[in-house]
């Protein structure tokens, strides 16, 4: 019989009736009180890293957001099209969303499935080799998955782009467009899905590792298959799980820069043609591509466009905690 | 002497942190790890004759100069030991501020500063201000890969209709009006621009507007003006994609065309020319200089209209920026000796070698010499 | 809506450690047997292969018969997943799903099996389900909050009533009071007392004294030593077991002299 560390009993138990006032002085002495210390300033250095940042995103793209339109016009590299510094922004924040959004949708049903593959079908050795490579695939670096995504990937998928175009454009009113070289945002997103892969899949498998073997031994003993163990049992217990993973990758997708900046051709707007060259592009790669030759004004124009992305990661954070505590009370976790 | 050589010491270090973080941040724009330091630092000793350079000097600007500037900074370290030269290819623009706001001892820039700039640098340079020096020239090729179809002549206003969408075919008429006798294929054309900020875009779309201004009506600039279509990043970007796509078509700077893409030839007047070096250099030296600047200025208005025999006037000219007269000696002794050499046939033909670039030649070459020779220091 | 158990010669293995060792019994329907013994005895891996649960631990097998009513548990073409639906199991801790509702619990067996039932049939389910493991009274205002949210009693009732959703022929219980509290305890021997005449009931207590108030029969396995396979030592009629044992290790045991 196989023990668990969950307790069985009832949350009441457990709550000490009244909390005291913790005194390190009697109980920490020596490594303990030290350990306590590095702890602890290490938390507020991540505070302090942070608050630097967004001073300096503030500070530094304060000139832009505050200049005319006119002078932006003049001085500040906006585009001649846009009123204004918010209607530039518009559509790299929405180029920026819908690249992450399109890897993330279909980097984590992928995730998930392999994660599950590692945890609970195959066998030990198999296992072990699909965790290995996996891993492998989170230490190869953007840049070189931007070249690949570039050279060998996108002239190669333009073909099944141009067929999938050619497809949705009989079904859907109006054409869909496909660009030959393949430098698309279907294929940035599928490159950044491949990038943001082994992060959700690592986290996923440690995730469905941790199911209560009580959890799944009940499905198993009601007469599950091993499919319906992993829906009953091991998807619920790992879906905040999964979200978190979910999330840690969203914000690696948004923030990358190296591979967009190699494999799309950029374009201003807000456009849902995902297989047509020129129609998006994300803030980082904005940034990397026009910050060496910008200057003064310039500069603050695309520092603002970060303050932008700074924002939306803290956006999409706050929304992946939300989804997760919203369901609190059903996760398991009392 | 000791405490002034050991404070520049910490603050080269300073200063080298510094850069490093810079290039982690730009790790994106693919700068090499220069650890730059500023021209103050210099730690030559004043009793030095001229022609003896020695002292850490500190330059950066137009990523186009990276590769002739690496083949006279080993030519120069090799006459002058002592010196050290770092050039940071962090783009023009950023060039040009960072010469501005006083911390280089030159810059390289693919424009020549607007008179705003030149005013500007008043503060780093003293009243003469800055002046900008031919250094650099490159033919930029049009560039294409069609296959089965080789030596191609396509006209300013036919390239302009391409990049605006007015022409979409191989085998528009217009096109195979320019090339009788030629068997051009329906395949879509794909025309591909630099995505990045640069100079040989700045040079390519002033072209088209000089020459088909009706169809291509911005003038020109470092960013692509229009939204839509294929583009990459970089020169070597903009090849690899040129390679991999069938139909596909792009201006890009000349020694960047890889073996496997065919280079166009433009409408030249009535005649018609591929991109070579001595016709580039020839259209420059015969282009006015911009009026209304200082003597030892050579801001050059590329005359894109030039027709005269062998001329090739898609051309981008690259400037070293650099003070009228330095206030620190060692800086300015650096900056005389090290655009003196710079603008030599020596150097020129090494560049030509090293880069690819045309040499700069006859009256231009003599009046970017004697620039040169006019920068004053102390 | 019972049915019996035989066991004859049953080796249970773990890769190739052998854990128990020849076990023959019969199991009678309508009835409660209880399986009692030291710690590692292997009574509860023995009650594990009798709903093919134990094969579940990779390298973990048997061999020998294990026949529900005349059919070979372990026959060739016998699926797994089909005899876990007609061998319910209670486990030692209790372990509702945590992020279903007490409702679901109660019907996550039913929906395993594929079948698509009305609200009301459903309704009728759920509470003939928790009136059968004496729970109704308590959750029926709260049928939608989690399961995990009772007290560890009413859990363990919950997966009482879980089991029995199913309708399975037999109930299996692996020391099912062991982490209740005495009242809770009592309430589930109560249950179990009126579980027998639908089910035939197998539990597996470390408590005698349990052993000997809800079982009929009391099956008693021993050890030989740590290596060595546990092995049926005794079975007979729970009285008889504790009153007059055949065998000396059974009387050291019910006797509170080892164990």
């Amino acid at each position: 019989m196989t023990t668990t560390p969950t307790s069985p009993a009832a949350p009441t138990a457990e709550r000490s009736p009244r909390r005291r006032p913790r005194r390190h002085a009697d109980t920490e002495r020596g490594f303990s009180r030290v350990f306590r210390w590095v702890t602890t300033s290490a938390g507020v250095l991540l505070l302090l890293v942070l608050a630097a940042v967004a001073v300096f995103l503030v500070e530094r793209g304060w000139g832009a957001l505050v200049a005319s339109p006119a002078d932006l016009h003049a001085n500040g590299g906006l585009p001649k099209q846009y009123g204004n510094l918010l209607a530039f922004i518009g559509p790299l924040v929405f180029g920026t969303v819908l690249a992450a959004a399109l890897a993330l949708l279909l980097a984590t049903p992928v995730a998930v499935g392999i994660a599950l593959f590692v945890s609970h079908y195959a066998p030990r050795r198999i296992a072990g080799l699909v965790g290995f490579v996996i891993d492998l695939l989170a230490a190869i670096p953007s840049v070189v998955f931007g070249l690949w995504g570039t050279l060998t990937l996108s002239p190669v998928i333009a073909k099944l782009w141009a067929w999938i175009a050619d497809v949705l454009s009989a079904i859907l009113p109006g054409t869909v467009n496909a660009t030959p070289t393949g430098r698309s945002l279907a294929t940035t997103s599928l490159v950044l899905a491949i990038m943001i892969l082994p992060i959700i899949t690592a986290v996923s498998r440690e995730v469905f590792k941790q199911t209560p073997r009580l959890h799944e031994e009940a499905a198993l003993a009601l007469g599950a298959t091993r499919w319906e163990v992993v829906r009953t049992a091991v998807l619920p217990f790992g879906r905040s799980g999964v979200i978190s993973a979910a999330m840690l990758g969203l914000g690696r997708a948004l923030g990358e820069t190296m591979a967009v900046l190699m494999i799309l051709s950029p374009g201003l707007g807000y456009s849902f043609q995902i297989f047509d060259a020129g129609k998006h592009q994300t803030i980082a790669a904005n940034i990397a591509a026009n910050f060496p030759e910008s200057a003064g004004l310039e500069v603050n124009t695309l520092i603002a466009t970060g303050l932008a992305l700074f924002v939306i990661t803290l956006v999409v954070n706050m929304a992946a905690r939300a989804i997760v505590a919203r369901r609190k009370e059903f996760s398991g976790a009392n | 002497m000791d405490t002034p050589v050991k404070f520049s010491r910490i603050s080269r270090a300073g200063s080298a942190v510094l850069v490093g973080a810079l290039a982690l941040t730009l790790a994106a724009c693919g700068s090499d790890n220069n650890t730059g330091s500023d021209a103050g630092t210099a730690t030559a000793s004043a009793s030095a004759p001229a022609a003896n350079i020695s002292g850490t000097f500190a330059g950066a600007g137009s990523s186009a100069q990276q590769k002739a500037i690496q083949a006279w900074t080993a030519a120069f370290q090799g006459q002058n030991p002592n010196a050290t030269i770092n050039y940071d290819p962090s783009g023009s623009g950023a060039g040009r501020d960072k010469f501005i706001a006083g911390g280089l001892a030159w810059a390289g820039s693919d424009a020549y500063m607007s008179t705003d700039e030149v005013t500007k640098s008043q503060t780093f340079c003293g009243t003469d201000g800055a002046i900008d020096i031919p250094v650099y020239i490159s033919p930029i090729a049009i560039a294409y890969n069609l296959k089965g179809v080789k030596d191609l002549k396509i006209s300013a206003e036919n390239i302009a209709k391409i990049y605006t969408g007015k022409i979409t075919t191989w085998n528009d008429p217009a096109l195979a009006a320019d090339n009788p006798g030629v068997t051009l294929p329906s395949t879509k054309i794909t025309p591909v621009h630099r995505s990045d900020k640069s100079g040989t875009t700045h040079n390519f779309t002033d072209w088209m507007n000089k020459l088909a201004g009706d169809v291509w009506t911005n003038p020109g600039a470092d960013a692509w003006p229009l939204q839509g279509g294929d583009s990459a990043q970089g020169t070597s970007g903009v090849a690899g994609v040129l390679s991999a796509t069938d139909g596909s078509v792009a201006y890009l700077d000349d020694s960047g065309v890889t073996s496997d893409l065919e280079t166009a030839k433009i409408n030249v007047g009535s005649a018609w020319a591929a991109p070579s070096a001595e016709g580039a250099a020839a259209v420059v030296s015969a282009s006015p200089l911009a009026t209304g600047r200082g003597a030892n200025d050579l801001a050059v208005d590329i005359d894109r209209k030039a027709t005269a025999d062998g001329d090739y006037p898609l051309v981008l000219v690259s400037y070293a920026i650099a003070c009228q007269k330095y206030s620190d000696k060692a800086t300015g002794d650096f900056v005389k000796a090290w655009l003196s050499y710079i603008v030599s046939a020596d150097a020129q033909n090494a560049a030509a070698q090293a880069a690819g670039s045309a040499p700069l030649t006859g009256d231009l070459q003599s009046k970017a010499a004697a620039a040169a020779a006019a920068i004053t220091a102390g | 809506m019972s049915q019996r158990i035989d066991v004859t010669d049953l080796n249970i293995y773990y890769g190739d450690f052998l854990a128990v060792e020849g076990v023959s019994m019969a199991i009678q329907p309508s009835s409660v047997t209880a399986f009692i013994g030291p710690s590692g005895c292997g009574k509860s891996t023995f009650l594990r292969t009798l709903n093919r649960m134990h094969e579940v631990i990779p390298g973990a097998r048997v061999d020998g018969k294990v026949e529900l009513e005349g059919v070979d548990l372990y026959g060739p073409d016998i699926d797994p997943v089909a005899v876990r639906r007609n061998v319910g199991m209670v486990f030692q801790r209790p372990n509702p799903f945590p992020t279903m509702s007490i409702r679901d619990n109660v019907l996550a067996g039913v929906k395993l099996n594929n079948k698509k039932i009305a609200k009301s049939e459903a309704d009728e389910l759920v509470e003939s389900s928790l009136r059968g493991a004496n729970l109704w009274n308590e959750v029926k205002d709260r049928l939608h909050k989690p399961g995990s949210g009772l007290s560890g009693g009413q859990q363990q009732r919950l997966c009482i009533a879980r089991a029995i959703a199913v309708k399975p022929q037999v109930l299996l219980m692996d020391e099912p009071c062991s982490a209740l509290d005495p009242i809770s305890t009592l309430a589930i021997e109560d249950l179990i007392q009126q579980l027998k005449t639908s089910y035939t009931i197998v539990i597996v207590t470390h408590n005698m004294q349990q052993a000997a108030r809800v079982s009929d029969k009391t099956a008693f396995f021993n050890i030989a030593g740590t290596g060595k396979p546990g092995r049926l030592i005794e079975m007979d009629d729970t009285a008889t077991i504790f009153s007059a044992p055949q065998q000396k290790a059974t009387e050291d045991y019910v006797s509170g002299r080892f164990g």
